[in-house]
């Protein structure tokens, strides 16, 4: 049972894969040989995805075409910068690996580094 | 009165001595755990000391007799006499307020950081799944992206995160490491300690200790992590990919660059200077020792007041001897 987050993922993946306005068929269509959504069921999530505002559409004809409102490097981009702002409440709500270290001081210790590399080997 | 005297001394002790000295002290480099351990055990302590005196405010002359209806007795007595003049009832009154208080604030504020927390890991995991595709190899979610960058998402639903930018990064032992570093967060529920660090310093900003606490508590779980991370790779394999990912981003990025971090990867390219035996027992004993003081404090007059009659003319006293008249009478027969 796939849960529904992964659907609006691999939906999203799709608009943004095809790179211009796609249908509802056409994005069911895609998803096809690994998955096996009934076409209401992708209709549904779609709509939603618009409702929450990822997804602009336009008519055309009787149905209508869907694009990403955000280009995926720009949503990615935005997700990480959150990821890694170190405002207070982040801190505690995710561990980031390492936080700036200032070049000056990054040259410094890549020399030390590779002494004690070379002096270990 | 002399025994909330004593705890509420004891709490201001704690909490302006100690904190400096054990910033300063050198040995939590080498014993991140034990450290974050000795800085719950202050900050716990002198708040246990402040509620503790709190309520030993309220009832001031209560001894400890040996049997139950003897303490009541003593009780209702040390009330009645704590009433009877104003000063007494208005000692009683802040005692109460000032329990209740602290312990009313510290569990708004804990209350608060833990929702506040959960909410933001919830949505940006909701989030993440429309660019994350999870690795089972790696046993982290993956998300393309150019800078390098890795992080846990921790509690319901962890996961930890790393971009392709930092995978291009890294060598395989530096990768390595860098998961044993999350992995080590999750597992050590590191969150949970630093949200109630920082709950606790939320709750009295004007307390430097409680704000010190936060900073240590929070720094030391990075180290470690990278101790636990050091375990699992090489300590140089992780100094390096702290170079690599700190270093590895453009300079528009640079806010306050972080000096406690460029000194974690010169504790790893220094090796740990490993905490002796006896240091580690004295610490352990110390931390152990400062939560058992405000006990020590309360128990003193307790026990020196055991089997003493403060009551001569009590209800008690009378009570004791009406039970004791038929036993004695018995006796003669």
């Amino acid at each position: 049972m796939r849960s529904f987050g992964e659907l609006e993922a691999a939906i999203m993946d799709r608009v943004w894969l095809v790179g211009r306005p796609v249908l509802v068929r056409e994005v069911w269509a895609g998803l096809r040989p690994e998955r096996e959504p009934a076409y209401n069921t992708v209709l549904t999530v779609v709509e939603i995805l618009y409702r929450k505002g990822w997804l602009a559409r336009e008519k055309d004809g009787r149905a209508y075409r869907y694009r990403a409102t955000v280009a995926r490097e720009d949503y990615t981009a935005g997700l990480m910068g959150e990821a890694l702002e170190a405002s207070p409440d982040r801190v505690a709500a995710l561990r980031s690996f390492v936080g700036r270290i200032g070049p000056a001081e990054a040259r410094q210790l890549r020399k030390m580094l590779d002494q004690a590399v070379r002096e270990g080997s | 009165m002399i025994v909330a005297l004593a705890l509420l001394g004891y709490a201001a002790l704690l909490l302006t001595a100690s904190p400096a000295a054990l910033a300063r002290a050198r040995w939590p480099e080498s014993a991140p755990r034990l450290a974050i351990a000795a800085w719950f055990s202050l900050t716990v302590s002198a708040v246990a000391s402040v509620l503790a005196g709190g309520l030993a405010l309220m009832v001031p002359t209560v001894r400890v007799s040996a049997d139950l209806s003897g303490l009541l007795a003593a009780c209702v007595m040390a009330l009645r006499a704590q009433y009877a003049h104003p000063g007494g009832a208005a000692l009683t009154g802040a005692g109460a307020v000032l329990a209740l208080a602290v312990l009313a604030r510290i569990t708004w504020c804990t209350a608060r950081a833990l929702a506040q927390a959960a909410r933001a890991r919830r949505n940006h995991r909701l989030r993440l799944s429309l660019v994350g595709r999870p690795d089972p190899r790696l046993g982290a979610v993956v998300v393309r992206h150019h800078d390098p960058a890795a992080y846990c998402l921790p509690g319901h639903g962890a996961r930890i995160v790393v971009t392709t930018g930092a995978i291009g990064a890294l060598d395989a032992g530096q990768l390595r490491a860098v998961l044993a570093h999350e992995r080590a967060h999750l597992h050590g529920h590191h969150h949970l300690l630093v949200t109630l660090a920082g709950a606790l310093s939320a709750a009295f900003p004007r307390v430097p200790a409680f704000r010190i606490a936060a900073e240590q508590v929070a720094r030391l779980a990075e180290l470690r992590a990278d101790d636990a991370a050091s375990a699992a790779a090489h300590r140089l394999a992780v100094a390096g990919a702290l170079l690599s990912l700190g270093a590895g981003v453009p300079a528009a990025a640079l806010g306050a660059a972080g000096t406690a971090d460029a000194a974690r990867v010169r504790r790893l390219i220094d090796g740990p200077a490993a905490i002796s035996r006896t240091r580690a027992v004295s610490v352990a004993f110390t931390a152990a020792g400062a939560a058992l003081v405000p006990l020590l404090i309360l128990a003193g007059p307790a026990a020196s007041a055991r089997g003493m009659n403060y009551c001569p003319h009590g209800p008690a006293v009378a009570a004791q001897s009406a039970a004791a008249a038929p036993a004695a009478a018995l006796h003669r027969r």
